[in-house]
């Protein structure tokens, strides 16, 4: 099949399938119905005129790759030496081969869910990607994307064996209008390949957003990911790692900072297919007013994934009696050889902890907003990337009219 | 400094302190002892101004001040400190940073500038020495992973950087060990001057000899049965609690 005709092919099952409703058990909790019109309609492209360079984290250094409301903009990108980068549009517009991989829908999930056929069918570009073997990226690879309509992206980064490289993807918006990315990020980790993502989401107030991230990790490779969901009317975000050979590992950490009626969703999906492999995976959510968070951790482990290593936690803190969470931890294991724990809380701040605060001299706000800060720290901190850090705990706690005294208080 | 007239307080409902009356004044050390359930804790967490105590009558003036109109951290601006009972862990937040935080939002509060980053260090790292606290916890979460004994050293540690007018020490000997407690109260004997008052509260004379008191007050059922000095901590220890409240119900 080319990749005309596998687009071609996305079409036909999306008009099979349509967009997953609330009765699909893994769609329970995130009411899609509403984003039918705009999933379907191909905006088309309005430049932002804001300039890109005042946008997303500043004093990064890193190479840059800008996509404008959905379109590559090669002029204000900066690529790397030793690395090959196309963007999709124009692999699309030569029909090129090494595209077929990249859009091929397989397993169940595009029967049911409209939304991985409607990304194939109708992204218009993206980033196709390959680092080469034993290559390590002096700087980290910033792929920013400024949208305010509806955008359908379609990213495949490839590290050959050996390959080590720091990818940033980020989602900003520039105002209120009302737009849907629906945006699918591929990787392929080769034989002892190291990847360290970040995935930031932070679109403007109106914007709903439906994310995918497949992982299929080779041999010894490991794949550490920070997923930071700030920004957003609804985001759905499925990530999906295949361990598919010995000695992969990969690390999911997650970090809701929500308000008002925003509504996050994560599913992940942790498939040990092979032995000796390890997964972590560490959520957290803060949320306030009338926002809903949604978290689904499945791990499976698979007959033949002996000595599988499997840890997930999940803490959840409620600010506000109108802030919903639903958690669920979802473990299915097919061998005896394994070692997997999990754990999810829910609570709200500690009365003890904001005392004792207190009673040191720090004012009941800003002992709340303290504690709330530190409770976010348990995944801010593994986030090695301390410009990251920086902006993601800037971009979270601006909101809080302490924020900027807090700062120097964490640990 | 500190004069309570009979304090009357509940918790959900059930009286615990039954008319308090006690006179604190700079300079002295007061030791508060009594039986479990006699209402230390209570008289501890409500000059501290903890949630979940109703005051039901009375007053607690502190330096002239209606204490019990403060909130917790105005009482810490004052000058009011507690050593906890049980010091909380707080995961993610500096051991350090909180002092600095508590000292600024002090000075913020009475108008005065920010401490001076480096000053505050040097002083922080003086005032470690005063209970032997290894460096390595200053950068540590507020008693993330402490033991027993390195989380009331740690009290003492920040009783000695915010320098408090009145220090309430709830408890601070139990479950420490000889070294320990030696260490703790050549520390807090360090911090008494003239200038401040500190309330030990203890079920044991044993921190008495090592912070000698120049009040004794024996708490029992909600209320001082009887005011003498360090030597009625020892006839305590002699005799037990039973023979005064044996009097007390005479007396009734």
């Amino acid at each position: 099949m080319n990749v005309a005709t596998q687009r071609q092919h996305a079409k036909t099952l999306f008009a099979q399938a349509g967009l997953p409703t609330k009765r699909n058990e893994h769609w329970k909790y995130t009411d899609v119905s509403h984003l039918s019109d705009m999933a379907q309609t191909q905006s088309t492209a309005q430049t932002i005129q804001t300039p890109t360079t005042t946008l997303g984290i500043q004093n990064l250094d890193a190479y840059v790759l800008v996509f404008n409301n959905g379109a590559f903009v090669e002029a204000l990108s900066s690529l790397p030496q030793g690395v090959d980068i196309t963007s999709v549009a124009s692999l699309l517009a030569e029909e090129n081969h090494k595209l077929t991989d990249l859009f091929t829908l397989s397993g169940e999930e595009p029967l049911f869910n409209g939304f991985l056929a409607l990304n194939a069918a109708n992204a218009a570009d993206g980033a196709a990607i390959c680092i080469k073997a034993n290559t390590k990226l002096d700087k980290p690879l910033y792929i920013k994307h400024i949208s305010n309509q509806n955008i359908t992206l379609r990213h495949g980064i490839y590290f050959e064996a050996f390959a080590e490289a720091e990818i940033i993807e980020h989602y900003l918006g520039v105002d209120d209008n009302a737009g849907l990315s629906n945006v699918s990020t591929n990787f392929i980790l080769g034989t002892g390949a190291q990847c360290k993502h970040y995935r930031l989401q932070q679109e403007g107030s109106k914007q709903s957003h439906i994310g995918r991230v497949e992982v299929k990790q080779y041999q010894d490779s490991n794949y550490q990911m920070h997923a930071v969901e700030l920004g957003g009317a609804l985001t759905r975000a499925d990530i999906v790692v295949n361990l598919a050979e010995q000695g992969a590992s990969c690390s999911l950490n997650g970090l809701y900072v929500l308000a008002g009626r925003q509504h996050v969703d994560h599913h992940t999906r942790i498939d040990h297919t092979a032995p000796h492999c390890t997964s972590h995976e560490n959520y957290r959510t803060v949320l306030d007013g009338r926002s809903h968070g949604v978290f689904n951790g499945k791990v499976v482990v698979h007959e033949g994934a002996i000595k599988t290593d499997s840890a997930q936690s999940n803490g959840n803190l409620l600010l506000s009696k109108h802030a919903q969470i639903d958690t669920k931890p979802e473990l299915e294991i097919y061998n005896d050889d394994v070692k997997c724990a999990h754990g999810a809380t829910v609570g709200q701040l500690d009365d003890k902890q904001l005392f004792y605060l207190r009673s040191r001299g720090i004012s009941e706000e800003s002992a709340q907003e303290l504690l709330t800060f530190a409770f976010a720290d348990a995944v801010l901190a593994s986030m090695r990337n301390e410009v990251v850090r920086r902006y993601v705990e800037q971009a979270a706690f601006a909101k809080l009219p302490h924020g900027e005294e807090l700062e120097e208080l964490l640990a | 400094m500190l004069v309570i007239k009979d304090l009357h307080a509940s918790v959900d409902g059930k009286e615990i302190l039954k008319g308090i009356n006690l006179t604190i004044h700079a300079g002295e050390v007061h030791a508060i002892m009594g039986p479990n359930g006699s209402g230390k804790s209570t008289l501890s967490n409500v000059i501290a101004g903890r949630d979940g105590y109703e005051i039901t009558s009375g007053s607690v003036i502190y330096k002239g001040k209606d204490l019990l109109a403060l909130s917790p951290e105005e009482r810490a601006w004052e000058g009011v400190f507690l050593a906890f009972q049980y010091p909380v862990e707080i995961p993610g937040v500096n051991n350090t940073y909180l002092l600095k935080a508590g000292l600024n939002a002090k000075r913020k509060h009475f108008g005065e500038e920010e401490l001076d980053a480096f000053d505050f260090m040097k002083m922080v790292k003086e005032k470690a020495k005063v209970v032997q606290l290894d460096p390595s916890f200053l950068s540590r979460s507020v008693n993330e992973g402490f033991s027993g004994g390195e989380k009331k050293r740690n009290e003492i540690f920040q009783m000695a950087v915010l320098e408090p007018s009145l220090a309430i020490l709830d408890e601070t000997d139990s479950g420490l060990d000889i070294d320990a407690l030696r260490i703790v109260a050549g520390g807090v004997n360090t911090l008494r001057s003239k200038d401040n008052a500190i309330v030990m509260v203890t079920h044991y004379q044993r921190l008495l000899n090592y912070i000698e008191p120049d009040f004794v007050h024996v708490l029992a059922g909600g209320k001082v049965l009887k005011t003498g000095d360090k030597s009625l901590a020892l006839e305590l220890e002699d005799r037990g609690y039973d023979w005064l409240l044996t009097e007390e119900a005479n007396a009734a």
